[in-house]
């Protein structure tokens, strides 16, 4: 009589049980996800573009003239051309957007989290968008035309 | 020579925390940190655990952070080094045991990269042709043996567990700039997520750490542009 | 833990691989490694792998065949030189088709180079046959093969040590590993197990060999009742870093370099007017120790002589030979551009091993009986086709030739035969085997693992090497017999179940040490010079009583119990005196 062998378990034991996303997302290619590629190579070019912006911006505002002499008139006088309008605007929107790009990379490196990512995120969305808001109002409803304030 | 082995001790089974351990050892300034640590495991303390095999930097087995800088210890000779050594195993993955760590994430993001020769067409009776030229396109980063230590040195893959890491984009270039292959696309897709190659901080640390000089940063801005001007 | 699988392939170097990939697909395969798979020796491998393709320059397989039973001094197995010189074309341009970057000619081909022994026209002068990717032609093999054992899912149990072979009603039936994570013991129960784990040179003390190449799957068969088949025939490779034995490939000899004594004299011409440098390594390997020994070796001992290879060019060194360069500036702080490195020979390759088959099947005694259900392939195996010498690229060579036969006459044995029984006590011997092991924590037993091996190593190098003769190999044997009773005392400090490093190398002392026995009692027992196995008391081939293979086989007690001797298959070829 043969010998008996001891009842087994059939299966065989499988690859590593803990997956990550990366054998997931490995298994079937997904289209390709263009945002990162466009906010890195946005990062670039809104960083060669911040750095003609607010160097002027610093030559004019700080060297040229001075901060003493800069007040409701000197704004008004230079928002009256829409020239520094554009300037002003493109300034307000690159130096955002510039920031919350690196605000969200920093987020990404180091907030793991699923759920605090969303949090950070939104609140960085909500207001970086709140302040590019109120900064755009301000900058394009701006009238030139009123009376200045009187000196004190 | 005398030198003092600092090295970061960690058994599952009796510490909750990581210690710091010192050896006096006697080594020729030729002997390899590999050769020390045999030492004191041989004839100190056999409960010393690290992975080697070669002994000559070609399996990748045995990176570890040597006086705060990722080296295979088998390709750093204690003379040049200093009579002061600190071990500890590699940032950035789980400690096992002493200066074991678990590779198992590791492999999985390689594998991740699809780290294999994709064509669809039928292969020829012969070789398929390369130009030589073709061929040192990608000669760099058919080096790379795994062992972890660019990956282990990134800032980015210390504190963010999914970032794929320098090691299997590396990989993904191997192929991606071979011209018999045809599955950059399949592997673009991957790195060009969230997760992949754009959390890079191009801090050059892997590029140091290399110990087969691949020059990783490189390959990793290349895979970028490529992505960027071959949409 | 109990696993079923229809095939169980140990070791993922090139061999293993190979033989896994054949199965996938077709049966159910499991690997069991105890190094990650990409760590394997194979990847140490250098200068090349070679086959007849013929792209620079004429070359035929028949060429091919008569270099390697030529180059294995007529111990070669004829049926099976002939096997491998001709499927290695294929092979090559198979992997070529997975994918692994060779070095390419002007006109997109693969690139071959020059080679120790390989020659043009039976013998008439040195033939470019090594395909090669630059200096690192293992690394990516073995690269390439896992990256396609990826693409083909298999299923890999890393950092598995494989404890013991069981065989039951004459058929092998699984093996049993020891998870060097968990600690804990698995027993895989399988229709076929392929060994594929590599050689044992870490029984000497300078070596181009691992620290994981401890012959374990060697003497895991040796203790199963497999006998080993031509172990004295161990090869040392003529340029391993002085001291430390780090391999210098032949190719740098194949692309021009040369060896000088300490009178400056390119002492090669003079052994060997026709290959001169290029000479097969066991003929290269005799002529540096004949310089040491007469007075012309280099340096304050006169211990070593030096490979030049700075009149190359940098330019040559720098694409050609960039690891090989590499190693001289790091370990011996020496500089090739200028100045010769440092070399002595190193022990490098086992040509013996378990016995197998064209098939890869293994064979158990004189008459070519089969284990059914047992395979062997690559370093481990003999099948033979390297004979009394090894041929540089010859061995990768094998990996892919045989590894792939081992494995699809795997698949077919798989369809056609059934599961037999495990024995009711399948996991006994390794059970044992850990006890004593582990028992060495508690029971005061105080020898040191790392003394054992050091004294073993130091022995084996004075006594078992390039040159030998009965007096020394008497001494070995002596000295070997009293290291295995104290390892019976061999005490261990770490007591831990996972990870326990210092478990698994005395586990691996004990296979070098039962290694280390049977390649010198071969060597004492063989009385004649042929190939790597030169002795200085038999200095010439005796066709007439070892044209013959040896057989060892093992005694419960451990040690060699009986020699026997299997005739070699000869063919095409005359046995004739071996000329460069
Ligand atoms: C420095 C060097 C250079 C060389 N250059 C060349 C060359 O240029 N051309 C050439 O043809 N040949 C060369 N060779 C020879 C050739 O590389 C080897 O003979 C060959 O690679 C051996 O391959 P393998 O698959 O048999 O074993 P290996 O690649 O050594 O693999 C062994 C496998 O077995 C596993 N294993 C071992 N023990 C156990 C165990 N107990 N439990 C579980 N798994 C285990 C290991 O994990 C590993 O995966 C060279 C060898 C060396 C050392
Ligand atoms: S031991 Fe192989 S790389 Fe260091």
């Amino acid at each position: 009589m043969a010998i008996q062998t001891p009842e087994r378990p059939k299966t065989a034991l499988k690859e590593p049980t803990k997956r990550s996303r990366w054998t997931r997302t490995g298994a079937r290619p997904r289209p390709t996800n263009a945002f990162e590629l466009y906010s890195w190579y946005f990062f670039r070019v809104s960083g060669i573009l911040l750095l003609v912006f607010a160097l002027t911006h610093l030559v004019v505002m700080h060297l040229i003239n001075n901060v003493e002499v800069i007040n409701y008139d000197f704004v008004r006088q230079r928002w009256a051309s829409p020239l520094w309008r554009t300037f002003d605007l493109l300034l307000l929107f690159l130096a955002l957007t510039h920031g919350m790009n690196g605000v969200r990379t920093l987020i990404y490196d180091y907030v793991q989290s699923k759920g605090w990512r969303v949090f950070n995120i939104s609140v960085l969305y909500i207001v970086g968008i709140f302040f590019l808001l109120i900064g755009a109002q301000v900058i394009i409803t701006f009238n030139p035309n009123l009376p200045s304030l009187p000196a004190k | 020579m005398q030198v003092t082995l600092k090295i970061l001790r960690f058994d599952p089974e009796k510490d909750k925390k990581a210690h710091f351990k010192s050896y006096e050892i006697e080594a020729d300034p030729l002997d390899r940190i590999l050769d020390a640590l045999n030492t004191v495991k041989w004839y100190k303390d056999g409960t010393l655990t690290f992975r080697r095999s070669c002994a000559h930097g070609v399996c990748g087995s045995d990176a570890m952070r040597i006086n705060g800088r990722n080296r295979l210890a088998c390709k750093e000779l204690v003379g040049d080094i200093g009579k002061k050594i600190t071990i500890e195993p590699m940032l950035g993955f789980r400690i096992l045991k002493d200066l074991v760590v678990d590779m198992e994430p590791f492999f999985e993001k390689y594998r991740s990269i699809k780290p294999y020769l994709i064509n669809y067409e039928d292969p020829p009776a012969t070789e398929r042709f390369q130009s030589a030229e073709d061929r040192e396109i990608f000669d760099e980063t058919t080096k790379c043996i795994l062992c972890g230590a660019c990956s282990g040195s990134c800032p980015p893959f210390w504190s963010n567990s999914e970032f794929i890491g320098p090691a299997a984009i590396v990989n993904a270039h191997r192929f991606i700039f071979d011209s018999r292959d045809q599955g950059s696309d399949e592997r673009i897709a991957v790195l060009s997520q969230s997760e992949g190659v754009f959390r890079c901080r191009t801090v050059y640390n892997c590029t140091d750490a290399c110990p087969r000089e691949i020059p990783v940063t490189k390959a990793i801005e290349q895979i970028k542009r490529v992505m960027l001007y071959n949409r | 833990m109990y696993h079923k699988y229809d095939a169980v392939v140990v070791g993922a170097g090139g061999a293993g691989l190979m033989a896994a990939l054949q199965l996938v697909g077709k049966a159910n395969v499991a690997v069991i490694t105890k190094l990650y798979p990409s760590r394997s020796h194979t990847g140490a491998a250098q200068g090349g792998i070679c086959a007849a393709l013929g792209n620079t320059e004429e070359d035929h397989w028949e060429w091919h065949m008569f270099d390697t039973v030529k180059g294995g001094d007529y111990l070669t197995d004829q049926d099976a030189a002939e096997v491998l010189a001709r499927d290695a074309v294929e092979r090559i341009i198979e992997l070529e088709h997975m994918g692994l970057p060779f070095n390419r000619t002007p006109e997109g081909k693969i690139d071959q180079r020059r080679f120790g022994g390989h020659t043009r026209n039976y013998g008439e002068g040195p033939v470019r046959r090594a395909c090669y990717a630059a200096d690192r032609t293992g690394h990516m093999i073995l690269q390439t093969l896992y990256q396609q054992g990826i693409k083909n899912k298999v299923t890999f149990f890393n950092e598995f040590h494989l404890m013991d072979l069981i065989i039951n009603n004459g058929r092998c039936v699984g093996v049993t590993a020891l998870d060097i994570k968990t600690g804990e013991l698995h027993t895989f129960h399988s229709k076929t197990t392929i060994f594929a784990t590599g050689g044992y040179g870490r029984c000497w003390q300078v070596t181009s060999n691992a620290h994981a190449c401890s012959g374990d799957g060697t003497v895991t068969a040796y203790r199963a009742g497999v006998p080993l088949m031509d172990m004295e025939m161990y090869q040392f490779h003529p340029t391993g870093l002085y001291r430390i034995g780090i391999l210098l490939s032949e190719a740098a000899r194949g692309e021009g370099g040369i060896l000088r004594n300490s009178e400056g004299e390119r002492f090669c011409e003079r052994y060997a007017p026709t290959l001169k440098d290029l000479a097969p390594r066991d003929m290269v390997s005799r002529f540096i120790y004949q310089e040491i020994r007469e007075g012309r070796g280099v340096g304050p001992n006169k211990d070593y002589v030096l490979l030049h290879v700075d009149h190359l060019g940098k330019e040559v060194i720098d694409s050609k030979l960039p690891d090989i360069t590499d190693f001289a500036r790091t370990y011996l702080h020496v500089e090739p551009y200028h100045e010769g490195v440092p070399i002595q020979p190193t022990a490098h390759y086992a040509m013996g091993g378990i016995p197998t088959d064209i098939e890869g099947r293994v064979i158990i005694d004189e008459k070519g009986t089969v284990l059914p259900g047992f395979y062997a392939a690559g370093e481990v195996a003999c099948v033979s086709v390297h004979g009394a010498n090894r041929l540089g690229t010859n061995s990768l060579v094998d990996l892919v030739v045989f590894g792939r036969r081992a494995g699809q006459h795997a698949a077919r044995f798989i369809k056609e035969n059934d599961y037999e029984e495990l024995p009711t006590t399948p996991e006994k011997r390794s059970n044992d085997l850990l006890r004593f092991v582990e028992g060495g924590a508690q029971s005061g037993r105080k020898e040191s693992a790392a003394t054992i091996r050091k004294e073993m190593q130091e022995c084996m190098m004075t006594n078992v090497s390039v040159v030998r003769n009965e007096k020394q190999l008497l001494t070995a044997m002596k000295k070997l017999q009293e290291l295995r009773e104290r390892f019976t005392k061999v005490g261990l400090t770490d007591n831990s179940t996972k990870f326990n490093t210092e478990k698994l190398e005395v586990l691996e002392l004990g296979s070098l040490l039962e290694m280390a026995e049977v390649t010198t009692k071969g060597a004492l027992e063989r009385k004649e010079s042929r190939g790597a196995h030169y002795r200085e008391d038999y200095t010439s081939r005796d066709d007439k009583k070892f044209l013959a293979h040896t057989l060892a086989y093992r005694s419960p007690e451990g040690s060699v119990k009986e020699l026997r001797y299997k005739p070699v298959t000869l063919g095409r070829f005359e046995p004739k005196e071996r000329k460069y």
